[in-house]
């Protein structure tokens, strides 16, 4: 017989609002194989985790389970509990009665306190079929490739050979620098681009662990975290790297806002980043200048803010007029977001010198109407509560960045999730920022959603922070979470190879018996295959159809017999 | 509206579905209690003999929740699911259990309010189509 | 039987239904050389390629003789397909219409219906008769041997006992009636195995006995692997 422990989290309010914690209790003590059950305040603090130690010790416990928040973020952490009190982490099962129960059903106390009885029950019935899992582990090649060579991408090279990591960075254009190479100078400080893109570069060239991969792509990935296999292309030629980790700063691109206010019609209708080419070249002739910011943005079907556009209009203002005190320039916008110290001054800046400020709703769009080289346009301002017309001879639209076209392509290539808008989605915006959820490989930049020249430095060197634990650490643990064949049963029909998503299981002869055999480097542990078997021969560790077949009558159980 | 209270399973993928129920939990958006997730790591682990094993059990209804196609963490793991939940309805409908007591949808890890709109409609619908009639056959 | 040289091959007989296909992987395992041939209806064939795509059978080392069943067989099994494709032995007879409502049992209300088959399944005296003559019921042990999903309730097995066999054969059933035939209690399996067939088709299209398509429920939505890589089967 088991002895399990279970202990429900209060989370301060956060559980206990909602569900009677010590009703669930004394319910847990009368389930099958619990030997203790108790509760805390907050079970994740040092000191919840400490009584849950003593408790396993105390009560010589051989199973945990903790009914508290999400195991997607909290999971490590009482797993670690159970290390340190000397049970095998796969020893532990976790209830989600927050998210799942006391927050979606604030208003129903009683019935949310029985559904958090079922789901202890449920977790309680898994628990007792857990068995202990040696993690395998996995030596770490201490080589990392980046991928995009844009201002992120090269902040993040350059900080992992700063820390003497061997680094392929790739990209997929001719040049470094990615869209930072059209911006001669970066806000809010005034800082010179090129100066920005040739000290990365400097440091680079000077490594001798740098290898630049110009017009190329990445093909293929396979592998997982220490042990990537990655085939970079080159025209015909194909380059296999094997590397510990991999960095994906594959940026964003400028909407091309095709049809709104005459662009692609009339050639003084410009978006911002060619008036950033231009200003670069040879500065401005146009008088009466027109930025209409929120273009393409902050609207259905594109409902972000691309952030960086407010201070882009403000500066580049501001640089016209210091070129042209005479320009005469209007921006439309539907909120200035120049937060932080720096770009509200640029705002108080650019109005001091004149720039006119029209603030326009989406309901009533500037209207624009052009005769020859004139424009005009007509715009409702809602602070006068009037339309109002003005002449202009060059309009800027600040669009937002959008996804990269082949973004798509890109996340199937890497396996990791987009947001509706196509950026990536990283593992946990709060506790694992820069991470994807697949270990090892990590993101930056505004491949993850529109940043700033200085926010992509900043990302790309807390990616190479982060992809360096793995490689100064030298080797990772495994999730031993992969399929496992019973080979004594297995009748080789070939079902889990064929729906195995990768490739990972093959049918093999052992003296005649043929069986099928998981590769355990190759299985990501999704358990495909689990479900294609006919007789149950393959099972996913943590995962078996006995513990889930268990879960499946405490539910029934507790729908029959109730949850007195 | 009856005030029969079902009993609903939902299987919810650990990257997608699972996350996005995590989400809702965090906007607060309430919902009927009548849903009980199991985490797995894909939706194509799911045994159609899970749900047939529920079902005979008496349990009103079987959610599976997975990623969208083309977003499934595991590639194509959520191909399989797409076409072995679908038969499991149907041979239940078969054997003369309303098949909609199995519903397959996909949840994305950012679709907080689709997993509400999902648990909403099939508590609804499993509210609508009354006891699951095995829960009165003994064999 | 096995016979390695037909001296009086008048004497064989081809009207017992036999469960051939699950014999011939034994032979196939453990006679290593050597073509064998085989008398087969189009049942068997259909069976055969079933074991030859998942390679529990090296189709290249048969031979098939091909035995078109009588008029009387056809309309005992309510065959829709009993032509092999190369006949050798007898005449080929007309195949039955297909009963798209198997004796109005999709005419029934839920209700009715869910009566009908829990009545049918409570006779089931788990005798294993209908898997262990099933020519494509390929595993050495039945998952159904066990308590995970067949809760040890004794006899009769319950419900999920029928539902999980049903799932497992809705790939591969050839509807070679075996099932019903061998079954002590006439739980009309063969109508059960047709209905789910017929989802199949609808479905995705999916014809078990094909031996150029794998099992739609192992592929992807795309296509079928073996259109990339014809080699798969």
């Amino acid at each position: 017989m088991t002895r399990i422990g279970v202990f429900i989290c209060h989370c301060g309010h956060n559980i206990a609002s909602a569900i009677d914690i010590e009703k669930v209790v004394e319910y847990a003590k009368g389930l099958p194989g619990v030997a203790y059950a108790g509760h805390n305040l907050y079970s994740c603090s040092q000191e919840g985790l400490g009584s849950i130690k003593k408790s396993i010790e105390d009560n010589d416990l051989d199973r945990v389970v903790v009914a508290a928040c999400t195991p997607r973020t909290h999971e490590p952490l009482f797993r670690r509990a159970c290390e340190q009190a000397g049970i095998n982490k796969y020893l532990f099962e976790f209830v989600n009665i927050r998210e799942h129960c006391s927050w979606i059903h604030a208003k129903e106390p009683e019935a949310a306190t029985e559904k958090a009885k079922k789901l202890v029950a449920m977790g309680v019935a898994k628990a007792a079929l857990l068995e202990p899992q040696e993690e395998g582990e996995s030596e770490v090649v201490p080589r990392t490739v980046v991928i995009g060579a844009g201002i992120s991408g090269l902040a993040a090279t350059a900080s992992l050979l700063e820390q003497g990591i061997e680094t392929h960075l790739v990209e997929r254009g001719d040049r470094v620098g990615g869209l930072l190479k059209d911006i001669s100078m970066v806000g809010p400080e005034g800082i010179c681009s090129r100066d920005l893109i040739e000290a990365l570069v400097d440091d680079i060239e000077n490594s001798p662990k740098a290898h630049l991969h110009l017009n190329s792509r990445v093909k293929e990935l396979k592998g997982f975290i220490g042990n990537f296999d990655v085939i970079i292309t080159k025209g015909d030629e194909d380059l296999t790297v094997k590397a510990g980790a991999i960095i994906v700063a594959t940026g964003a691109q400028e909407l091309q806002p095709k049809g709104e206010y005459g662009f692609g019609e009339h050639p003084a209708v410009i978006t911002q980043l060619e008036l950033e080419r231009r200003l670069g070249r040879s500065g401005l002739a146009a008088k009466k200048i027109v930025i209409v910011n929120c273009t393409g943005s902050r609207q259905p079907g594109r409902e972000y803010c691309s952030r960086i556009c407010c201070n882009a209009s403000l500066k580049n203002a501001i640089r016209i007029l210091e070129a042209n005190p005479e320009a005469k320039i209007t921006i439309l916008h539907r909120d200035i977001m120049s937060c932080g110290t720096t770009a509200e001054a640029l705002y108080r800046e650019a109005s001091e010198k004149g720039v006119r400020f029209v603030r326009y709703g989406l309901e009533q769009k500037p209207g624009i109407s052009t005769h020859g080289k004139s424009i005009k346009l007509k715009v409702f301002d809602e602070a006068l509560d009037e339309s109002i017309d003005l002449d202009a001879d060059l309009i800027v639209l600040a669009t937002p960045l959008v996804s990269p076209d082949d973004s798509e392509e890109t996340s199937k290539l890497l396996k990791v999730p987009r947001d509706k808008y196509g950026f990536f989605l990283e593992a946990h915006v709060k506790l694992r920022p820069v991470e994807f959820a697949t270990d090892g490989v990590f993101v930056c930049g505004s491949a993850r959603w529109p940043v700033s020249a200085r926010e992509s430095i900043w990302q790309g060197q807390a990616a190479a922070a982060k992809a360096s634990i793995p490689i100064s650490e030298g080797k990772v643990r495994i999730e031993a979470i992969t399929a496992e064949v019973d080979s004594e049963k297995c009748a080789a029909c070939g079902n889990c190879v064929l729906a195995c998503p990768y490739e990972a299981i093959e049918i093999v002869d052992d003296e005649g018996r043929r069986a099928a055999k998981v590769s355990e480097a190759q299985c990501k542990g999704c358990g495909t295959c689990v479900a294609a078997c006919h007789n149950d021969a393959i099972q996913q560790k943590g995962f078996s159809s006995r513990q889930l077949g268990a879960m499946i009558d405490a539910l029934a159980r507790a729908s029959t017999e109730g949850t007195q | 509206m009856n005030d029969f209270n079902p009993n609903i399973l939902a299987f919810c993928c650990n990257w997608c579905s699972y996350a996005g129920a995590d989400l809702a939990g965090v906007n607060r958006l309430q919902m009927p209690p009548n849903v009980n997730v199991v985490r797995v790591m894909c939706s194509a682990s799911v045994k159609p003999e899970y749900v047939f094993k529920a079902i005979s059990q008496g349990i009103d209804g079987v959610l599976v929740l997975g990623c969208h196609i083309g977003d499934c963490h595991y590639l194509t793991g959520n191909h399989r699911t797409a076409k072995r939940i679908p038969l499991a309805a149907k041979i239940l409908d078969k054997v003369g259990i309303d098949s909609r007591r199995v519903r397959l949808d996909w949840v994305s890890a950012a679709e907080g309010e689709k997993f509400q709109k999902v648990v909403t409609e099939f508590v609804e619908e499993m509210r609508s189509l009354g006891p699951n009639p095995m829960k009165e056959v003994r064999f | 039987m096995l016979l390695e040289r037909v001296d009086n091959p008048g004497k064989l007989r081809f009207d017992v239904p036999y469960q051939m296909a699950m014999i011939l992987t034994k032979i196939n395992r453990f006679v290593k050389e050597g073509k064998i041939a085989i008398v087969a209806r189009r049942c068997d064939e259909k069976a055969i390629a079933e074991l030859v795509k998942r390679d529990l059978l090296d189709g290249s080392r048969l031979e098939l003789i091909g035995l078109a069943c009588s008029a009387e067989q056809v309309e005992a099994c309510r065959c829709t397909d009993p032509c092999p494709s190369r006949v050798d032995i007898g005449q080929p007879s007309e195949p039955v219409k297909d009963d798209q409502n198997f004796a109005g049992m999709l005419d029934m209300s839920l209700e009715d219906r869910l009566d009908f088959w829990i009545n049918q399944f409570r006779k089931c005296n788990k005798c294993f008769g209908c898997t262990l003559n099933c020519p494509v019921c390929f595993c050495d042990e039945c998952l159904l041997e066990e308590k995970t999903f067949a809760p040890d309730k004794g006899i009769p097995p319950g419900l999920t006992f029928h539902l999980i066999r049903t799932v497992h054969l809705a790939d591969k059933c050839v509807e070679c009636g075996e099932c019903e035939r061998s079954c002590p209690v006439d739980i009309p399996l063969l109508s059960l195995r047709k209905m789910v067939n017929r989802d199949m088709k609808k479905m995705f299209n999916y014809v078990s006995g094909d031996p150029e398509r794998m099992s739609p429920l192992l592929t992807t939505l795309e296509g079928d692997p073996m259109e990339d890589d014809p080699n798969v089967c």
